[in-house]
């Protein structure tokens, strides 16, 4: 007996002695160290709401993911901070014919490894992302239809069809020029654990679910790195990000929920700054023969009983701004008449829904998700009182994310449905296809000729100035027909250290070389 | 005993079949993750054809078969959340967890014994009640606010701890503690009732009437023989363990198999939940066996043949 207790205390003491040898001791990576030297600090910190799930540029599609890789790895071309599109790896460039593009790269541009970037690795890298369909970037890629190395630094890519869109791909996730040799020799399971990129911070780290670590890559082509060391964190819980601001454990805080505004606004040494994202929040109206909604006038009164500005200025606190197009200001094609703008007129709405034959009032199913976007609930119900005010009943079906967007995807939602939708590529044609009739089929089964015809031509239409002016043409049409009831963009929220300097940027990602300390 | 390990091993087979099949099940019904895994407006031929590149077009029971096959031969499939195996995903989370929960199981005993014992001592006082409702309270609890507090209190106000993350012994001490408190709770409580059962006992009047000194009457004598049902609860508590350490570290961003499960869970990363699911039953079970054997070891009274 006695024994046994004897052999319990020593069980004690050795899992307390395990405990802390355990804990390897990785204060050097992050953590509340602020990289100082001497006093200048060179380590930058940010806390991002879900780790990056791979290493692997052209298989992520994420946000979280792209705020690193676009450090990591460069590509032909980039986004400005105004989301104009800049040659990157590419010196000059040319388009020979309607499908045909060639592009000089620059010289001396190396890897990380120290291997020279040619036009081998961009034709390597973009045949993997247009040939794998196991890549979750594949989509996008599907209208490139070869690429050739003319020579060292000549590219050539051929396209199926005129690409108006071709130069915002090569500036999208997904594009990012992997090391072919590199690549080849090690497979993507090591490639993983050690990948090589030529943007100007290469990887040191990544502790799953807790740290992705950075360092400046002294022999990058463009601008020196601004910063040493760069650690990505990753921390769930919004409370934590808040409190690892206020301790200054990080300089940027991303994905502030509502619930911490004021706290974060109201603590000295940290302040909300609050961007823009390309995310839209809007109805989906059936005109689905035998539906309520198939007749314009109740489209009409629908959208008239809202008041958009009164849902930002109450629910959102000011974060969004009211739009009348899917195309918000900063993406190409984007309609200035449509944006900042709504319209409301409730006593219009009503004299509507009698002229429709709803003199009593009308009953229709409303589906929206719950704590998918921010305050999402909360909206869904304010709108279903505005509706009500009107003389509108509403069914509000409220759905956690996953049986939401089961719903929406098998395209069973009734009368209306509330969604949040962005925009990947930063163009008109990514967000309109919505209204072709292939796409709107069992969705809205919105259907209009011109606006058919007008996609159609846009999207071959090599023409910038021409092709912005037809995409907002289809948006005037939309706006008028209400296939979607537009309500706002939505903004991002960030909780940022006043050590720093930051800007947001409409597609959210963040070069680090932009993070200035003030 | 050795037919009756024979026997408890044997037992553990159709336990994790049916685990295996209640988690594959549900998860299965938890929505197609597909959907989480491709913007909004992908079409349906996108999301389509990456059904297909992950397999995830067979019919139910082809997938379950399927599963279970690769099970056997020790393959637990791609997370494809990931893209890698799930099995060494999960591996390399548990020194983390392990840790965090030695760690809490250290904050328990610390806590528990001292105050079971006081308060089997002096039963029915003020400071018997006052540790009494403490542990009500310990018990009552969420983790999530807990920890949310402690964060808010000792790393934010007083800035004694770090916020959140792994790497020192610094970092160990708020999630122990939010994880501890639970079962410190359960402890306490169980020390106390089993101490003052013990204490009535005649061998202890006998000891007292011998003229032994009360700490010897109490250490040597009661609290030995109260160990028996501790760590009983001690075993019973790693499902305790996981289960909180799935929120706790949440909250703390403790890379561990918690945030790993939660994770795979939102994502509805089939192969890493089933992986994290078996491993963490298996652990469950080795443990919940270790204890019966210690058990027997404490109070050679029990037979198990």
């Amino acid at each position: 007996m006695k024994k046994t207790l004897n052999y319990l205390i020593v069980l004690l003491l050795i899992s307390a002695i395990v405990v802390s040898g355990c804990s390897s001791n990785t204060e050097s990576t992050g953590g509340n160290t602020n990289g100082k030297e001497g006093s200048e600090k060179t380590s930058l910190v940010i806390a991002q709401s879900a780790d990056i799930t791979t290493l692997d540029p052209q298989n992520s599609l994420s946000t979280n993911g792209d705020r690193v890789f676009r450090n990591m790895f460069s590509r032909l071309f980039n986004r400005d901070s105004k989301m104009e599109i800049q040659p990157e790896l590419v010196e000059k460039y040319e388009n020979i014919d309607d499908v045909t593009w060639q592009f000089n790269l620059k010289e001396g541009v190396t890897f990380h490894n120290g291997d020279p970037l040619t036009a081998e690795d961009v034709k390597f890298s973009l045949e993997r992302v247009m040939n794998d369909e196991s890549l979750k970037e594949y989509p996008y890629f599907t209208q490139i239809k070869e690429v050739n190395s003319i020579d060292e630094l000549t590219v050539e890519i051929v396209t199926d069809g005129p690409m108006p869109t071709l130069l915002r791909l090569l500036a999208k996730s997904g594009a990012d020029v992997i090391p072919k040799k590199y690549f080849e020799e090690v497979g993507i399971e090591e490639f993983q654990k050690n990948p090589i990129g030529s943007g100007p911070y290469k990887y040191v780290d990544w502790k799953r679910d807790d740290r992705v670590v950075l360092e400046a890559f002294d022999d990058y082509f463009g601008d020196k790195p601004k910063w040493k060391e760069v650690v990505v964190r990753a921390i769930p819980e919004s409370s934590t990000r808040v409190g690892e601001l206020l301790t200054g454990g990080v300089d940027i805080a991303t994905d502030i929920p509502p619930n911490e505004w004021d706290r974060v606004n109201g603590e000295s040494g940290i302040s909300l700054i609050n961007g823009d994202t390309t995310r839209v929040m809007l109805l989906m109206l059936r005109h689905t023969e035998g539906t309520v909604t198939a007749d314009p006038k109740v489209r009409e009164a629908i959208d008239l009983a809202i008041n958009e500005q009164a849902i930002v200025d109450s629910v959102l606190k000011g974060t969004a701004v009211p739009v009348q197009s899917r195309v918000p200001e900063g993406v190409l094609g984007s309609n200035p008449d449509l944006y900042d703008s709504y319209v409301y007129d409730l006593e219009k709405a009503k004299s509507l829904l009698a002229e429709a034959g709803y003199k009593d009032g009308l009953e229709l199913t409303f589906t929206a998700p719950k704590g998918r976007y921010p305050l999402d609930g909360e909206v869904a119900q304010l709108i279903a009182s505005m509706l009500g005010e009107a003389g509108i009943k509403v069914n509000l079906q409220l759905l956690e994310s996953s049986a939401f967007l089961d719903v929406y995807n098998s395209k069973s939602n009734k009368e209306l449905i509330m969604i949040g939708l962005a925009d990947g590529l930063l163009d008109a044609s990514y967000s309109l296809v919505h209204y072709t009739k292939e796409r709107a089929a069992g969705q809205t089964d919105y259907y209009n000729e011109e606006v058919e015809k007008l996609f159609h031509d846009a999207g071959r239409n090599l023409n910038e100035d021409e092709r912005v002016k037809q995409y907002q043409k289809i948006q005037e049409i939309v706006a008028e027909e209400r296939p979607h009831i537009f309500l706002f963009q939505q903004g991002a929220n960030y909780g940022v250290s006043d050590n720093v300097q930051f800007e947001p940027r409409l597609d959210e990602v963040i070069n680090f070389s932009d993070i200035t300390l003030k | 005993m050795k037919k009756y390990l024979i026997r408890r091993f044997l037992q553990i087979i159709p336990v994790l079949f049916i685990i295996t099949f209640v988690v594959f099940v549900l998860v299965y019904l938890a929505g197609d993750p597909v959907s989480l895994m491709l913007p909004e407006d992908a079409s349906e031929a996108d999301r389509e054809a990456l059904r297909e590149a992950l397999g995830l077009n067979e019919p139910f029971v082809y997938q379950y078969f399927h599963f279970i096959g690769d099970l056997i031969t020790g393959n637990f499939g791609t997370s494809f959340r990931y893209n890698q195996e799930a099995l060494p995903l999960v591996l390399e989370r548990l020194p983390a967890t392990f840790e965090l929960a030695a760690a809490s199981m250290l904050v328990a005993i610390i806590i528990a014994i001292p105050l079971g014992i006081y308060s089997a001592k002096k039963r029915n006082s003020f400071i018997d009640l006052f540790i009494t409702g403490g542990s009500v309270l310990g018990k009552a609890m969420p983790n999530f606010w807990l920890g949310i507090m402690l964060i808010l209190l000792l790393a934010v106000n007083y800035q004694l701890f770090p916020v959140s993350g792994r790497g020192s012994v610094m970092h160990m001490v708020l999630p122990a503690i939010t994880l501890g408190t639970g079962i410190a709770a359960e402890m306490t409580r169980l020390i106390r009732s089993s101490m003052l059962e013990i204490l009535n006992q005649d061998y202890i009047r006998t000891a007292k009437s011998k003229g032994a000194s009360e700490m010897s009457v109490v250490f040597k004598h009661a609290f030995r023989n109260s160990l028996i049902p501790v760590v009983t609860i001690m075993g019973l508590q790693v499902s305790h363990l996981v289960s909180g350490a799935l929120i706790t570290e949440t909250v703390f961003s403790w890379p561990g198999l918690g945030l790993l499960l939660v994770q795979a869970v939102n994502g509805r990363d089939m192969a890493v939940v089933q992986a994290a699911v078996f491993v963490i039953a298996i652990l469950v079970i080795v443990v919940n066996l270790l204890t019966d054997i210690v058990y027997r070891v404490l109070d050679p009274r029990i037979n198990y043949s």
